[in-house]
């Protein structure tokens, strides 16, 4: 899909902090472009017509891209991933999002980037990803659809890297973040269906009772510290002050620190002993978890072990007290 | 698998490994008797209890096999210079072994196969733990800066890595009983095993109930008397509250599993509390036994340790001696039945009542143990008639000595009253989804039919 649109080559993965000063204080002229056109549309895409919101019709491109093992290692620490040269795939994340993130930010995106509500991540490892890999990253905006709260979109980030010892190149991981952009164009008649609904994680509470498997005990500081790791500097997560500018009583966990440390607590998202590596990942986004907190959660296989040694998991996260979700996901060997 | 060759399949070793005593220091609750006592003050005040015993001054024993669950990092050698302080010959020699509560029971085992090889003629097993005296650490964050700092060249480069300090480094990281791979406490795991397998409340407080009688009745009727010595004040178990009542324990909020959707019911009476002491055992080879001129009480007839996957919740966390008694009942062909004594450790009251359930499960032993159906029930008169854990307290690596030592006397007393063999088995649960299981049996009718 990514090819369809005209690519612009970016020099580098550019940088979250910039990208979400930017998002934060636009200038006055990227506002007014960011006004939607309801009706009339010019250039945009078929699939987005039906909400009356037009996406940059851009894919962003940054071709060589390598991880930096100090930082690898940092993130491998805070998460519980091995200490080894591959890279789990929420590194890939935090590696490749800023792309996306450039293409959320560009004067002609037409939702506001600040305050956005990240509801769904959905990522597609073909094969492991090894620390000293040269990668090419590719990321567009599409399926803008009407919400029940607003409108949300997908932000897709393709990661590729050579095949074998030719020029070749194959795609290696694929990311689609979902957001929800509140109270923009909600006037659904075609409401996309809600990611939560379908959440794989709903089966553990289909039991009579739920129990936790694990209990994360996330200090304060834990937003900062996935930050200094994934550069994802987003101010709700770094303190309860810069939370309150955004309408959250504390500051929360960054969704990806929750569906990323699951993915790392349940063995599936590492090679199995056939040396097979491609795996689904998904997780969907409740309530957002305030800081300090504790997360009860269920990180459960829900099948036997393959021939690699490798089981599906689902997960889930919840508040202890109140039972109110966090999030649900899965981790699906393939 | 469950292991199903017939008894004593296999080539005779040399000899036997039998218990000849043990002796423990009164365990104290944490905070209390012995705030300010070392894991090395109080396994060495068990090893010179056992020394003066059994006249061991000077003695150059086989091998000093003991642990501690928490230990201060200067304790590396820790056995080796209790033994240095102790009593015993100075060519005595030890290591330390950990595998968190089943720390003790393991190292019987361990040192009863050596024994049993040939290897060694006499040997101590035991554990030490203190909650009061726990070691702290600095966080992980001081921790990096110290060590850069250390590693530094210049003044600047040592400031620099000091420079990376946030003032919650400071904070010091103190032990904590949550298990690392969950985040949840050996109380929350048991909690959630607590309610799958539906034990109740009340279940729960008859067992500390009959813990603390069990135990009183027997400091009363004298059977401690060569089991324990007194230690900084202490002459019998701190823990031990004789005079406990149904109601008493029924009137105490519960402590874990209130976050679960099901009602908490374990509290801190059918729990264990956390507690500080020191326990020994003295094992040896007949011919050790007789030319020191000691009775021997038991033999050590085999041991199996398991492990379940507690990780994602498929088995609870304390669930593995469960897993080890049928496989070593199993390859020694024999069946509760031929038990006379059951020695399950109260970490929690409902860990032995789960652990009870889980063998009285059909369904359960067949899928989860691989076994025909249910193992079998256990006769609630045989169990832990002399109280345990739940009473005495857990000082986690001393437990496995407490236990030992107490099995070894009873089985040699109801042979000595029925003259046949007498049988016991041990299990002891630990953190990490393990757990370790041993067969003892009366020494004087070895070779007997079961």
């Amino acid at each position: 899909m990514g090819d369809e649109r005209p690519t612009t080559t970016l020099p580098a993965v550019p940088g979250l902090g910039g990208l979400y000063a930017r998002a934060v204080a636009p200038d006055p002229a990227a506002l007014l472009a960011r006004v939607p056109v309801l009706g009339g549309l010019v250039g945009g895409r078929d699939e987005d017509r039906a909400s009356g919101i037009v996406l940059p019709d851009v894919t962003y491109r940054v071709a060589d891209v390598v991880a930096d093992p100090a930082r690898l290692l940092a993130y491998q620490r805070l998460l519980g991933e091995p200490a080894d040269d591959l890279l789990p795939a929420g590194f890939v994340h935090v590696l490749a999002f800023p792309v996306a993130m450039a293409v959320m930010v560009r004067p002609d995106f037409p939702l506001p980037v600040a305050g956005m509500v990240h509801l769904a991540n959905a990522v597609r490892v073909e094969r492991p990803v090894h620390v000293d890999e040269h990668l090419e990253v590719r990321a567009w905006a599409e399926d803008a659809l009407p919400h029940r709260k607003g409108t949300q979109v997908d932000l897709v980030t393709e990661v590729s890297a050579r095949t074998g010892a030719g020029d070749e190149r194959e795609v290696v991981w694929r990311g689609v973040s979902t957001y929800l952009a509140k109270g923009v164009g909600a006037a659904p008649s075609a409401v996309a269906p809600e990611v939560s609904d379908d959440a794989a994680g709903t089966s553990v509470r289909s039991s009579a009772e739920r129990f936790p498997t694990g209990r994360w005990t996330l200090d304060a500081g834990i937003g900062r510290r996935y930050a200094a790791v994934s550069g994802d500097r987003n101010p709700i997560h770094l303190s309860g002050l810069t939370a309150k500018a955004f309408g959250f009583p504390r500051a929360i966990a960054h969704g990806m620190y929750t569906a990323a440390r699951a993915l790392a607590e349940s063995d599936a998202g590492r090679p199995g002993a056939d040396g097979r590596g491609a795996y689904d990942w998904t997780v969907e986004f409740a309530k957002p978890v305030l800081l300090p907190g504790r997360v009860a959660v269920a990180i459960e296989p829900t099948t036997s072990p393959d021939a690699g040694g490798r089981r599906a998991f689902r997960y889930a996260g919840w508040d202890a007290k109140s039972g109110k979700e966090h999030f649900t996901g899965g981790v699906t060997p393939r | 698998m469950p292991q199903t060759a017939p008894a004593h399949p296999t080539t005779p070793l040399p000899q036997d490994a039998y218990i000849l005593g043990g002796n423990r220091i009164p365990f104290a609750r944490a905070g209390g008797k012995y705030a300010s006592a070392s894991n090395q003050d109080m396994l060495t005040a068990a090893l010179d209890g056992l020394v003066a015993r059994f006249g061991l001054q000077g003695e150059r024993i086989g091998e000093v096999v003991a642990g501690s669950v928490l230990k201060h990092s200067r304790d590396f050698n820790l056995v080796r210079e209790c033994v240095l302080g102790s009593a015993l010959s100075p060519q005595t020699p030890a290591y330390d072994l950990q595998q968190a509560c089943a720390t003790g029971l393991e190292a019987v085992i361990g040192v009863s196969n050596k024994i049993r090889l040939g290897q060694i003629e006499s040997a101590i097993a035991g554990g030490t733990d203190t909650i009061s005296d726990a070691p702290i650490a600095v966080s992980e964050g001081l921790r990096h800066a110290l060590l850069n700092a250390s590693r530094a060249k210049t003044v600047g480069a040592r400031l620099k890595a000091f420079a990376a300090l946030r003032p919650a480094d400071v904070a010091p990281a103190t032990p904590s009983t949550d298990e690392p791979r969950t985040g949840l406490s050996m109380g929350e795991h048991q909690a959630i095993t607590t309610a799958r397998w539906r034990i109740t409340r009340e279940a729960q407080d008859q067992v500390a109930y009959d813990s603390h009688h069990n135990l009183a009745a027997a400091y009363e009727a004298g059977f401690f008397d060569d089991l324990v010595t007194p230690f900084k004040g202490l002459t019998r178990d701190q823990n031990l509250r004789a005079d406990t009542s149904l109601e008493r324990l029924g009137t105490l909020k519960p402590v874990f599993g209130k976050s679960l959707e099901t009602p908490a019911t374990m509290t801190a009476g059918n729990s264990t509390p956390l507690t500080d002491g020191a326990s020994a055992v003295l094992l040896g080879s007949r011919e050790w036994a007789q030319a020191h001129d000691l009775p021997v009480l038991a033999r050590v007839v085999d041991g199996e340790t398991a492990a379940v996957d507690y990780v994602h919740g498929h088995e609870g966390l304390l669930m593995a001696p469960v897993h080890a008694v049928p496989r070593l009942l199993g390859r020694n062909g024999l069946t509760l039945d031929d038990i006379d004594f059951f020695e399950i450790h109260e970490a929690f009251a409902s860990t032995v009542l789960t652990t009870l359930a889980a063998w009285e499960d059909d369904d359960y032993c067949r899928t989860e143990l691989g076994l025909d159906g249910a193992l079998g029930s256990v006769d609630r008169a045989r169990l832990n008639v002399h109280g345990s854990s739940l009473a005495a307290g857990h000082p986690f690596a001393a437990t496995g000595g407490r236990i030992v030592a107490t099995t070894a006397k009873l089985v040699a007393a109801k042979a000595a009253e029925t003259g046949r063999t007498a049988r016991a088995l041990v299990s002891v649960c630990a953190a990490g989804g393990l757990g370790v299981a041993a067969i003892i049996e009366s020494a004087d009718t070895e070779g007997s039919t079961k």
